[in-house]
Protein backbone atom coordinates (compact mmCIF):
# COMPACT_ATOMS: atom_id res chain seq x y z
CA UNK A 1 0.00 0.00 0.00
CA UNK A 2 1.65 3.35 -0.83
CA UNK A 3 2.17 5.97 1.56
CA UNK A 4 -1.02 8.27 0.55
CA UNK A 5 -3.50 5.90 1.92
CA UNK A 6 -2.28 6.45 5.12
CA UNK A 7 -3.62 9.87 6.95
CA UNK A 8 -0.94 11.60 8.59
CA UNK A 9 -1.85 12.06 11.96
CA UNK A 10 -4.67 14.35 12.97
CA UNK A 11 -5.34 15.30 9.50
CA UNK A 12 -8.64 15.51 7.97
CA UNK A 13 -8.24 15.80 4.26
CA UNK A 14 -4.64 15.57 2.61
CA UNK A 15 -3.11 16.01 -1.17
CA UNK A 16 -0.20 14.11 -3.94
CA UNK A 17 0.15 17.37 -5.34
CA UNK A 18 2.57 15.36 -7.65
CA UNK A 19 -0.86 13.92 -8.81
CA UNK A 20 -2.94 17.28 -9.47
CA UNK A 21 -3.64 19.07 -12.42
CA UNK A 22 -5.36 21.67 -11.13
CA UNK A 23 -8.84 21.27 -12.70
CA UNK A 24 -10.28 23.29 -10.12
CA UNK A 25 -13.09 20.91 -9.41
CA UNK A 26 -12.74 19.82 -5.63
CA UNK A 27 -12.40 23.23 -4.96
CA UNK A 28 -15.68 24.12 -6.66
CA UNK A 29 -16.93 20.83 -5.47
CA UNK A 30 -16.09 21.74 -1.56
CA UNK A 31 -19.23 23.53 0.30
CA UNK A 32 -16.73 24.98 3.47
CA UNK A 33 -14.02 26.57 1.33
CA UNK A 34 -11.07 24.45 2.75
CA UNK A 35 -9.53 23.94 -0.22
CA UNK A 36 -7.77 26.73 -2.78
CA UNK A 37 -5.68 26.82 -5.97
CA UNK A 38 -2.08 28.27 -5.22
CA UNK A 39 0.32 29.46 -7.85
CA UNK A 40 2.71 26.79 -9.23
CA UNK A 41 5.16 27.71 -11.95
CA UNK A 42 5.97 23.92 -12.55
CA UNK A 43 2.70 22.70 -13.09
CA UNK A 44 1.30 22.64 -16.36
CA UNK A 45 -1.28 25.33 -15.40
CA UNK A 46 0.34 27.23 -13.28
CA UNK A 47 -1.56 26.24 -10.02
CA UNK A 48 -1.59 23.53 -7.93
CA UNK A 49 -4.25 22.52 -4.91
CA UNK A 50 -3.86 23.96 -1.81
CA UNK A 51 -5.36 22.92 1.65
CA UNK A 52 -6.24 26.67 3.69
CA UNK A 53 -8.50 25.46 5.97
CA UNK A 54 -8.26 21.97 7.58
CA UNK A 55 -10.31 23.21 10.32
CA UNK A 56 -12.70 23.38 8.44
CA UNK A 57 -13.60 20.81 6.91
CA UNK A 58 -17.08 18.77 7.76
CA UNK A 59 -15.80 15.18 6.06
CA UNK A 60 -18.34 15.63 3.33
CA UNK A 61 -15.67 13.37 1.08
CA UNK A 62 -17.06 15.58 -1.69
CA UNK A 63 -13.18 16.70 -3.37
CA UNK A 64 -11.82 13.00 -2.85
CA UNK A 65 -15.08 11.96 -5.16
CA UNK A 66 -15.06 14.58 -7.54
CA UNK A 67 -11.21 14.24 -8.20
CA UNK A 68 -10.20 12.46 -11.24
CA UNK A 69 -6.69 12.15 -10.29
CA UNK A 70 -7.02 9.88 -7.34
CA UNK A 71 -4.82 13.27 -5.64
CA UNK A 72 -6.84 14.22 -2.95
CA UNK A 73 -7.80 11.80 0.59
CA UNK A 74 -10.62 12.61 3.19
CA UNK A 75 -10.05 10.71 6.67
CA UNK A 76 -12.73 8.49 7.76
CA UNK A 77 -15.41 9.68 9.53
CA UNK A 78 -15.06 7.20 12.64
CA UNK A 79 -11.12 8.38 12.67
CA UNK A 80 -11.41 12.04 12.81
CA UNK A 81 -13.91 14.44 14.71
CA UNK A 82 -14.66 17.05 11.68
CA UNK A 83 -16.39 20.32 12.10
CA UNK A 84 -19.80 21.77 11.52
CA UNK A 85 -20.57 24.07 8.45
CA UNK A 86 -20.43 27.59 9.76
CA UNK A 87 -21.40 30.65 7.59
CA UNK A 88 -17.89 31.96 7.89
CA UNK A 89 -16.99 28.67 6.29
CA UNK A 90 -19.60 29.36 3.35
CA UNK A 91 -18.67 32.60 3.06
CA UNK A 92 -14.72 31.78 2.62
CA UNK A 93 -16.11 29.45 0.16
CA UNK A 94 -17.84 31.52 -1.84
CA UNK A 95 -14.80 34.22 -2.30
CA UNK A 96 -13.06 31.70 -3.41
CA UNK A 97 -14.96 30.44 -6.11
CA UNK A 98 -15.70 34.13 -7.09
CA UNK A 99 -11.98 34.57 -7.08
CA UNK A 100 -11.31 32.31 -9.77
CA UNK A 101 -10.35 29.43 -6.82
CA UNK A 102 -7.81 30.85 -5.31
CA UNK A 103 -8.43 32.21 -2.19
CA UNK A 104 -7.93 35.84 -2.19
CA UNK A 105 -4.72 37.31 -0.71
CA UNK A 106 -6.44 39.88 1.80
CA UNK A 107 -9.54 37.60 2.91
CA UNK A 108 -10.30 38.50 6.25
CA UNK A 109 -12.81 35.67 8.28
CA UNK A 110 -16.43 36.91 8.06
CA UNK A 111 -16.42 36.31 12.28
CA UNK B 1 -6.91 5.55 6.01
CA UNK B 2 -9.03 6.67 3.65
CA UNK B 3 -10.08 4.54 0.39
CA UNK B 4 -7.10 2.57 -1.09
CA UNK B 5 -8.09 3.32 -4.77
CA UNK B 6 -4.24 1.86 -5.83
CA UNK B 7 -5.29 -2.16 -5.01
CA UNK B 8 -7.37 -1.60 -8.55
CA UNK B 9 -5.21 0.39 -10.30
CA UNK B 10 -1.81 -0.38 -12.43
CA UNK B 11 0.02 2.09 -10.99
CA UNK B 12 2.59 1.92 -13.69
CA UNK B 13 0.71 3.53 -15.73
CA UNK B 14 -0.46 6.34 -13.30
CA UNK B 15 -1.21 9.23 -14.19
CA UNK B 16 -3.73 9.01 -16.58
CA UNK B 17 -3.15 10.32 -19.95
CA UNK B 18 -6.69 12.53 -19.53
CA UNK B 19 -6.75 15.92 -19.46
CA UNK B 20 -6.99 18.01 -15.99
CA UNK B 21 -10.33 18.08 -14.59
CA UNK B 22 -11.82 15.23 -17.66
CA UNK B 23 -14.74 13.40 -15.36
CA UNK B 24 -13.23 10.00 -17.25
CA UNK B 25 -11.24 9.72 -14.03
CA UNK B 26 -14.38 10.31 -12.04
CA UNK B 27 -15.91 7.42 -14.16
CA UNK B 28 -13.37 5.36 -13.26
CA UNK B 29 -12.99 6.04 -9.49
CA UNK B 30 -16.80 5.68 -9.25
CA UNK B 31 -16.06 2.16 -11.28
CA UNK B 32 -13.33 1.27 -8.64
CA UNK B 33 -15.36 2.14 -5.06
CA UNK B 34 -18.57 0.26 -6.40
CA UNK B 35 -16.30 -3.19 -7.28
CA UNK B 36 -15.03 -3.00 -3.72
CA UNK B 37 -18.18 -1.72 -2.15
CA UNK B 38 -20.08 -4.98 -4.04
CA UNK B 39 -16.59 -7.43 -2.74
CA UNK B 40 -16.38 -8.40 -6.24
CA UNK B 41 -12.36 -10.59 -6.70
CA UNK B 42 -10.55 -8.88 -9.13
CA UNK B 43 -10.53 -11.99 -11.47
CA UNK B 44 -13.98 -12.12 -11.49
CA UNK B 45 -14.19 -8.88 -13.45
CA UNK B 46 -13.31 -8.39 -17.18
CA UNK B 47 -13.32 -4.99 -18.66
CA UNK B 48 -13.58 -4.35 -22.23
CA UNK B 49 -13.20 -1.23 -24.16
CA UNK B 50 -12.87 0.27 -27.20
CA UNK B 51 -10.88 3.63 -29.24
CA UNK B 52 -11.33 6.49 -27.61
CA UNK B 53 -10.34 8.72 -24.45
CA UNK B 54 -12.63 6.18 -22.65
CA UNK B 55 -10.74 3.39 -24.41
CA UNK B 56 -7.83 4.46 -21.83
CA UNK B 57 -9.86 2.92 -19.45
CA UNK B 58 -9.01 -0.36 -19.51
CA UNK B 59 -5.41 0.15 -19.20
CA UNK B 60 -5.96 1.93 -15.34
CA UNK B 61 -7.85 -1.07 -13.99
CA UNK B 62 -6.28 -4.02 -12.75
CA UNK B 63 -8.35 -6.44 -13.45
CA UNK B 64 -8.86 -8.71 -16.88
CA UNK B 65 -9.01 -6.49 -19.65
CA UNK B 66 -8.93 -6.32 -23.12
CA UNK B 67 -8.65 -3.17 -25.18
CA UNK B 68 -10.28 -3.67 -28.97
CA UNK B 69 -10.92 -2.25 -31.46
CA UNK B 70 -13.10 0.62 -32.46
CA UNK B 71 -16.78 0.09 -32.16
CA UNK B 72 -16.61 -3.73 -31.14
CA UNK B 73 -16.47 -3.59 -27.32
CA UNK B 74 -20.00 -5.33 -27.73
CA UNK B 75 -19.03 -7.87 -30.16
CA UNK B 76 -15.96 -9.00 -28.11
CA UNK B 77 -17.42 -8.49 -24.72
CA UNK B 78 -20.00 -11.31 -26.01
CA UNK B 79 -17.83 -13.73 -26.82
CA UNK B 80 -16.11 -13.06 -23.54
CA UNK B 81 -19.00 -13.45 -21.87
CA UNK B 82 -20.56 -16.88 -23.47
CA UNK B 83 -17.34 -18.24 -22.91
CA UNK B 84 -16.87 -17.12 -19.01
CA UNK B 85 -20.86 -17.11 -17.96
CA UNK B 86 -20.03 -16.56 -14.22
CA UNK B 87 -17.72 -13.86 -14.77
CA UNK B 88 -18.58 -10.44 -14.96
CA UNK B 89 -18.07 -8.30 -17.62
CA UNK B 90 -17.97 -4.24 -17.80
CA UNK B 91 -18.12 -2.61 -20.91
CA UNK B 92 -16.48 0.66 -20.99
CA UNK B 93 -16.64 2.95 -24.57
CA UNK B 94 -17.59 6.31 -25.71
CA UNK B 95 -20.66 7.97 -27.37
CA UNK B 96 -18.59 8.12 -30.58
CA UNK B 97 -17.88 4.63 -30.33
CA UNK B 98 -20.93 3.12 -29.07
CA UNK B 99 -23.38 4.55 -31.17
CA UNK B 100 -21.75 5.76 -34.52
CA UNK B 101 -19.01 3.08 -35.08
CA UNK B 102 -20.66 0.52 -33.01
CA UNK B 103 -24.55 1.23 -33.20
CA UNK B 104 -25.23 -2.04 -34.61
CA UNK B 105 -23.57 -4.10 -32.28
CA UNK B 106 -25.21 -2.01 -29.29
CA UNK B 107 -28.31 -2.68 -29.99
CA UNK B 108 -27.86 -6.07 -30.71
CA UNK B 109 -26.11 -6.57 -27.25
CA UNK B 110 -29.13 -5.02 -25.59
CA UNK B 111 -31.65 -7.11 -27.63
CA UNK B 112 -29.84 -10.52 -26.61
CA UNK B 113 -30.40 -9.07 -23.23
CA UNK B 114 -26.96 -10.56 -22.30
CA UNK B 115 -25.52 -9.93 -18.82
CA UNK B 116 -23.16 -7.43 -19.86
CA UNK B 117 -22.63 -3.99 -17.67
CA UNK B 118 -22.07 -1.08 -20.69
CA UNK B 119 -20.50 2.02 -18.97
CA UNK B 120 -20.60 4.53 -22.14
CA UNK B 121 -18.80 7.73 -21.24
CA UNK B 122 -21.02 10.21 -22.73
CA UNK B 123 -18.68 13.71 -23.34
CA UNK B 124 -21.02 15.01 -26.59
CA UNK B 125 -17.96 14.31 -28.99
CA UNK B 126 -15.51 12.69 -30.38
CA UNK B 127 -12.74 14.02 -27.92
CA UNK B 128 -9.74 12.31 -28.77
CA UNK B 129 -9.39 13.30 -32.52
CA UNK B 130 -10.32 16.21 -31.60
CA UNK B 131 -13.93 17.51 -32.03
CA UNK B 132 -15.65 15.51 -34.60
CA UNK B 133 -19.71 15.18 -34.41
CA UNK B 134 -20.57 12.43 -32.24
CA UNK B 135 -24.17 10.99 -32.44
CA UNK B 136 -25.06 12.85 -29.39
CA UNK B 137 -23.42 16.19 -30.27
CA UNK B 138 -26.48 18.62 -29.66
CA UNK B 139 -27.51 20.80 -31.91
CA UNK B 140 -26.42 24.03 -32.73
CA UNK B 141 -22.62 23.77 -31.42
CA UNK B 142 -19.40 24.09 -32.93
CA UNK B 143 -17.92 21.22 -33.61
CA UNK B 144 -14.53 20.65 -36.31
CA UNK B 145 -16.84 19.06 -38.95
CA UNK B 146 -19.18 21.33 -38.62
CA UNK B 147 -17.81 24.83 -38.13
CA UNK B 148 -21.61 26.82 -38.76
CA UNK B 149 -23.37 24.83 -36.28
CA UNK B 150 -23.68 21.06 -35.95
CA UNK B 151 -27.52 20.74 -37.60
CA UNK B 152 -27.32 16.43 -36.77
CA UNK B 153 -30.15 15.43 -34.57
CA UNK B 154 -28.66 13.76 -31.15
CA UNK B 155 -29.97 9.60 -30.34
CA UNK B 156 -31.27 9.85 -26.69
CA UNK B 157 -28.97 6.84 -25.98
CA UNK B 158 -31.46 5.42 -22.92
CA UNK B 159 -34.68 4.95 -25.20
CA UNK B 160 -32.92 3.03 -27.74
CA UNK B 161 -31.14 0.97 -25.87
CA UNK B 162 -34.64 0.34 -23.60
CA UNK B 163 -36.37 -0.13 -27.02
CA UNK B 164 -33.90 -2.52 -28.43
CA UNK B 165 -34.78 -4.55 -25.52
CA UNK B 166 -31.65 -3.60 -22.66
CA UNK B 167 -33.17 -4.47 -19.05
CA UNK B 168 -31.29 -2.10 -16.45
CA UNK B 169 -31.07 1.73 -18.07
CA UNK B 170 -29.67 4.86 -15.86
CA UNK B 171 -28.21 8.15 -16.40
CA UNK B 172 -25.64 9.68 -14.13
CA UNK B 173 -23.41 12.67 -14.71
CA UNK B 174 -20.34 12.84 -13.36
CA UNK B 175 -21.24 16.13 -10.94
CA UNK B 176 -22.90 13.32 -8.88
CA UNK B 177 -20.08 10.85 -8.44
CA UNK B 178 -21.98 9.71 -5.09
CA UNK B 179 -25.33 8.65 -7.40
CA UNK B 180 -23.07 7.28 -10.25
CA UNK B 181 -21.53 5.13 -7.83
CA UNK B 182 -25.00 4.03 -6.70
CA UNK B 183 -26.19 3.08 -10.15
CA UNK B 184 -23.08 1.24 -10.79
CA UNK B 185 -23.65 -0.83 -7.84
CA UNK B 186 -27.21 -1.66 -9.21
CA UNK B 187 -25.95 -2.27 -12.87
CA UNK B 188 -23.74 -5.13 -11.78
CA UNK B 189 -25.99 -6.56 -9.74
CA UNK B 190 -28.17 -6.86 -12.64
CA UNK B 191 -28.55 -10.11 -14.30
CA UNK B 192 -29.49 -9.08 -17.74
CA UNK B 193 -27.78 -5.69 -20.12
CA UNK B 194 -27.56 -3.23 -18.33
CA UNK B 195 -27.08 0.23 -19.93
CA UNK B 196 -25.19 3.57 -17.81
CA UNK B 197 -25.17 7.00 -19.68
CA UNK B 198 -22.38 8.96 -17.82
CA UNK B 199 -22.42 12.22 -18.84
CA UNK B 200 -19.03 13.85 -18.69
CA UNK B 201 -17.12 16.76 -19.45
CA UNK B 202 -14.72 17.41 -22.70
CA UNK B 203 -13.76 21.07 -22.15
CA UNK B 204 -10.74 20.84 -24.17
CA UNK B 205 -12.55 19.41 -27.08
CA UNK B 206 -16.45 20.81 -27.02
CA UNK B 207 -16.06 23.37 -24.38
CA UNK B 208 -13.33 25.37 -25.80
CA UNK B 209 -15.23 26.53 -28.66
CA UNK B 210 -18.65 26.81 -27.73
CA UNK B 211 -17.77 29.10 -24.14
CA UNK B 212 -17.08 26.37 -21.98
CA UNK B 213 -13.05 26.83 -21.87
CA UNK B 214 -13.01 25.73 -18.28
CA UNK B 215 -14.07 21.98 -16.98
CA UNK B 216 -15.99 23.85 -14.24
CA UNK B 217 -18.00 25.71 -17.34
CA UNK B 218 -18.65 22.57 -19.02
CA UNK B 219 -19.74 20.70 -16.07
CA UNK B 220 -22.20 23.55 -15.01
CA UNK B 221 -23.78 23.27 -18.57
CA UNK B 222 -23.97 19.07 -17.33
CA UNK B 223 -25.79 20.57 -14.60
CA UNK B 224 -28.08 22.86 -16.12
CA UNK B 225 -29.21 20.23 -18.48
CA UNK B 226 -29.92 17.18 -16.45
CA UNK B 227 -32.70 16.81 -13.96
CA UNK B 228 -33.49 13.93 -11.85
CA UNK B 229 -35.70 11.30 -13.24
CA UNK B 230 -38.77 12.31 -10.92
CA UNK B 231 -38.71 15.99 -11.30
CA UNK B 232 -38.24 15.31 -15.37
CA UNK B 233 -41.81 13.31 -15.32
CA UNK B 234 -43.52 16.12 -13.67
CA UNK B 235 -42.02 18.74 -16.17
CA UNK B 236 -44.16 19.91 -18.52
CA UNK B 237 -43.75 18.26 -22.28
CA UNK B 238 -41.81 21.42 -23.53
CA UNK B 239 -39.26 21.68 -20.94
CA UNK B 240 -38.72 17.78 -21.14
CA UNK B 241 -36.84 17.88 -24.60
CA UNK B 242 -34.25 20.30 -23.32
CA UNK B 243 -33.62 18.19 -19.66
CA UNK B 244 -32.18 14.54 -19.59
CA UNK B 245 -33.24 12.46 -16.67
CA UNK B 246 -31.17 10.93 -14.48
CA UNK B 247 -31.15 8.01 -12.64
CA UNK B 248 -32.25 4.65 -13.00
CA UNK B 249 -35.23 4.89 -16.09
CA UNK B 250 -36.04 1.65 -16.92
CA UNK B 251 -35.62 -2.02 -15.02
CA UNK B 252 -37.50 -5.02 -15.79
CA UNK B 253 -36.38 -8.35 -14.16
CA UNK B 254 -38.53 -10.42 -15.82
CA UNK B 255 -36.82 -11.53 -19.23
CA UNK B 256 -34.56 -14.73 -19.97
CA UNK B 257 -30.94 -13.66 -20.08
CA UNK B 258 -28.85 -14.72 -23.07
CA UNK B 259 -26.42 -17.11 -21.31
CA UNK B 260 -29.90 -19.09 -19.72
CA UNK B 261 -30.73 -19.21 -23.16
CA UNK B 262 -27.57 -20.60 -24.66
CA UNK B 263 -27.46 -22.91 -22.02
CA UNK B 264 -30.40 -24.63 -24.03
CA UNK B 265 -28.15 -24.79 -27.16
CA UNK B 266 -25.31 -26.20 -25.40
CA UNK B 267 -27.54 -29.32 -23.66
CA UNK B 268 -29.45 -29.83 -27.04
CA UNK B 269 -25.90 -30.55 -28.44
CA UNK B 270 -24.78 -32.70 -25.50
CA UNK B 271 -27.96 -34.76 -26.24
CA UNK B 272 -29.44 -33.69 -22.53
CA UNK B 273 -32.72 -32.19 -24.14
CA UNK B 274 -34.26 -32.46 -28.08
CA UNK B 275 -34.15 -29.85 -30.24
CA UNK B 276 -35.63 -25.80 -29.39
CA UNK B 277 -38.72 -25.19 -30.34
CA UNK B 278 -41.42 -22.21 -29.74
CA UNK B 279 -42.52 -23.91 -26.82
CA UNK B 280 -39.58 -22.86 -24.74
CA UNK B 281 -40.19 -19.19 -25.58
CA UNK B 282 -42.93 -17.26 -23.85
CA UNK B 283 -42.75 -14.39 -26.38
CA UNK B 284 -43.62 -16.37 -30.14
CA UNK B 285 -43.10 -13.23 -32.66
Amino acid sequence: MSSIMTAPANTPVWVDSARCKACDICVDACPAGVLSMKADPHSTLGANIEIVMPDACIGCNECELSCPDFAIYVAEKKEFKFAKLTDSSKARQEAIANNGYRLPIDYKEAN
Amino acid sequence: MAFNYDNYLRMEKMPTLWCWGCGDGIVLKSFVRAVDSLGYAKDDICVVSGIGCSGRFSSYVDFNTVHTTHGRTVAFATGVKLANPTKKVVIVTGDGDAFAIGGNHTIHGARRNIDLTMIVIQNFIYGLTNSQTSPTTPQGMWTVTQKIGNIDPTFDACRLVEASGATFVAREAVTAPKKLEKVMKAALEHKGFAYIDALTNCHINLGRKNKMVAAMDTLDWIDSITVSKKKWDALPAEEQKNKLPTGILHHDDTKREYCDAYQMVIDAHQGKRGKITQDDFDKKI
